[in-house]
């Protein structure tokens, strides 16, 4: 009889509470499976799919597979290639802001100073906001008449998204500015994980604040940077919202312009399913290339 | 090599003073161990010698030089810290190149250098490995390395083998004192361990609330404590302590227990005691002498604790109000038995009850 009790047990206490352990599972799980495979497995295998084919969502046409036809006709576009080229100047210039302008306001930051909380909050700003917001007001901070850069900068009138040579830099400012907090954040929490003992030991071993930096707080930050610098190199090569209100100029087409451009505007839909595909080959090789730096630094 | 001088040192965090008036000085290829229970200022003052922390007011000197106010990197002195503090990035050989590579030394010296320091401290094996990879014993002596591989003038030791396991201290003790002996170089050692104290110090500093308590050679620390405090932190297991009172005069005298119970010593022992002053006995457990028959001088009691330590056990006996423990060979007694306690009184040592400041016969 106790057998038989002790075997009821776990029921009767799921019955208790309404529902068994493994209907909860359920309950949270399958609502996050159907979400992730409406929203992300089928997009990501129907577009693989359409990048095989001439199809277009703006009629009605049946879509006619032509094999590899789209990826030949992209990789043979010069244009394409000068929207790599865009992007990757763009790129360059603005995780290389990012991190010159991050650590530096992480080792400002990384030491006692009045009201560190409230100023590092302050700088973090930037990253909070949307990015089509961040545009738009840039887009006034820029303006030759009235924008208020050039007027602190006194630079007259200075056409800086008009000017060609200047929009990419100009997109690229913005990028830094919203995005340097983030590399601030990863890189103070890599400064204050640095012991404070391995700068005595170095300051004991009569090493000069040069040689403290690159000897042992650079190579310890180093993981936690490259981590930075992975994120950033991904979401910088997807930029488009700020990119996109900020300037028309053909030399600021970055690839999600041109994809989307390609995609919504064109309405060749097959052929930018190939285009997205070889961005995200293109994204997934440099990260790889990242992470193996990343392994690297850890190891030493 | 190196004179160290402390002079007035007076350290405040914020309103709490960590050092009152410290006043030492290390006398040139000295081993000197600073002694205490863990806040007592010890730590602050080495850290002080070495620049890692400035002080309120007073001077510091190194050859007659004054460092207090020069950078740690100016002061030309070597530091072992508790936590090691090697690089872990960095291997072995690294580690104890980087003192000499952060002053450019030319790459043939500094291979010399770590060499013959590797060699000394018998670390050579590990040299391309890092310092993830070393057991706590072998990475203190990669720190040891850091440390002489640039001939300090002095070499500051902070708890250096706190961290390891008992056997392991014990071997590395003796490799410190090895070491300090082949290079003579001036050694300040900080230690909570009393017995790392004696073994190693050529003159041990016994601190307690930011002030030194008391300056001397182990012997003399151990047998002629200065203070109740110091009677009580040296030496293991821990000095009987008890309140007394002694009645009788120059010829002979006795020790009062309370509870009646009484201890006859001869007077020339006690004379010099106050007379209306609180006393307190101090006496170690080896002079605490236990009979299995009655004999003058020794009174009767029963042991009622028992602790068998190998080479010797530590026996409990209650004599009037007080506990006193007796240091007996093993199997002398067994619990519960009725022995005859007394004292030595050459080794008896007398303390102010209320200053704690130790009553010496003053011939």
């Amino acid at each position: 009889m106790a057998d038989v009790m002790t075997r009821l047990e776990p029921d009767t206490r799921a019955a208790a509470r309404g529902l068994s352990d493994l209907s909860i599972r359920n309950l949270f799980i399958i609502p996050t499976i159907a979400f992730l495979i409406i929203f992300n497995v089928f997009p990501l295998i129907y577009s693989l799919y359409t990048a095989f084919t001439d199809y277009r969502a703006s009629t009605s046409a049946p879509a006619n597979w032509i094999g590899l036809g789209n990826f030949r006709e992209l990789l043979n576009d010069p244009n394409i290639w000068r929207n790599f080229t865009i992007t990757a100047k763009y790129v360059v210039i603005s995780v290389t802001g990012q991190v010159f302008v991050g650590f530096g306001l992480a080792m400002l930051l990384n030491r006692p100073i009045p009201l560190k909380g409230l100023i590092t909050t302050l700088l973090l700003l930037p990253m909070m906001l949307s990015p089509a917001v961040v545009g738009l007001f840039w887009k006034l901070l820029y303006d030759p008449s009235f924008g208020i850069i050039n007027f602190f900068l006194g630079l007259g009138k200075f056409e800086w998204l008009a000017d060609p040579q200047m929009a990419l830099w100009a997109v690229a400012i913005v990028d830094i500015w919203m995005w340097s907090p983030f590399v601030m954040l990863l890189s103070l929490a890599g400064l204050s994980a640095v012991p404070k003992h391995l700068y005595e030991a170095a300051e004991i071993d009569r090493a000069g604040p040069f040689y403290t930096f690159f000897r042992i707080t650079l190579p310890l930050v180093a993981p936690i940077l490259m981590i930075a610098i992975i994120f950033r190199t991904m979401e910088a090569f997807k930029t488009f919202d700020h990119a996109y209100i900020l300037s028309t100029q053909p030399t600021t087409e970055l690839i999600a312009i041109r994809l989307y451009k390609m995609a919504f505007l064109e309405w060749q839909t097959g052929m930018s399913s190939a285009f997205a595909y070889i961005v995200l080959i293109v994204v997934v090789a440099i990260t790889n290339i990242y992470v193996k730096y990343l392994n690297k630094a850890k190891a030493r | 090599m190196a004179r160290i001088e402390l002079r007035n040192i007076q350290k405040f965090f914020g309103a709490v003073q960590v050092l009152k008036d410290v006043n030492l000085t290390i006398e040139d290829g000295e081993f000197v161990v600073m002694l205490g229970q863990s806040g007592c200022g010890k730590t602050t003052t080495l850290r002080a010698i070495a620049g890692l922390e400035t002080v309120s007011s007073g001077t510091i000197s190194i050859d007659g030089k004054e460092v207090q106010d020069l950078r740690a990197a100016d002061r030309d002195i070597a530091f072992v810290f508790q936590s090691f503090s090697l690089y872990p990035h960095m291997t072995v050989r690294e580690n104890i190149a980087f003192p000499l590579r952060a002053v450019r030394m030319s790459q043939s010296e500094l291979d010399a250098a770590v060499n013959e320091v590797a060699g000394v401290l018998g670390i050579e094996r590990f040299l391309n490995r890092k310092p993830s990879a070393l057991s706590g014993g072998d990475m203190q002596r990669v720190a040891i390395g850091r440390a002489l591989v640039r001939r300090p003038k002095a070499l500051l030791m902070d708890e250096p083998i706190g961290a390891l396991d008992a056997k392991l201290r014990e071997q590395m003790r003796a490799e410190i004192k090895r070491l300090h002996i082949s290079r003579g170089s001036t050694s300040v050692y900080v230690t909570h361990d009393q017995i790392e104290a004696m073994s190693l110090a050529d003159r041990i500093v016994v601190m307690h609330a930011g002030l030194l308590q008391q300056v001397g050679a182990p012997e003399e620390v151990y047998n002629r404590p200065a203070n109740l405090f110091v009677a009580q932190f040296v030496g293991s297991p821990v000095m009987n302590v008890s309140d007394i009172a002694v009645e009788g005069g120059a010829g002979a005298a006795v020790l009062s227990f309370g509870k009646g119970t009484r201890l006859p010593v001869a007077g020339g022992h006690v004379g010099h005691l106050p007379g209306q002053r609180p006393v307190k006995l101090g006496i170690r457990p080896e002079a605490v002498l236990l009979r299995h028959a009655p004999e003058p001088g020794f009174v009767e009691t029963e042991t009622t604790n028992i602790e068998p330590l190998g080479s010797h056990e530590i026996v409990d006996v209650r004599l009037g109000d007080a506990t006193l423990r007796a240091r007996v060979e093993p199997g002398f007694v067994g619990d519960g038995q009725k022995v005859w306690v007394g004292i030595d009184p050459e080794r008896a040592h007398f303390f102010d009850g209320e200053s704690g400041m130790a009553l010496r016969r003053t011939a």
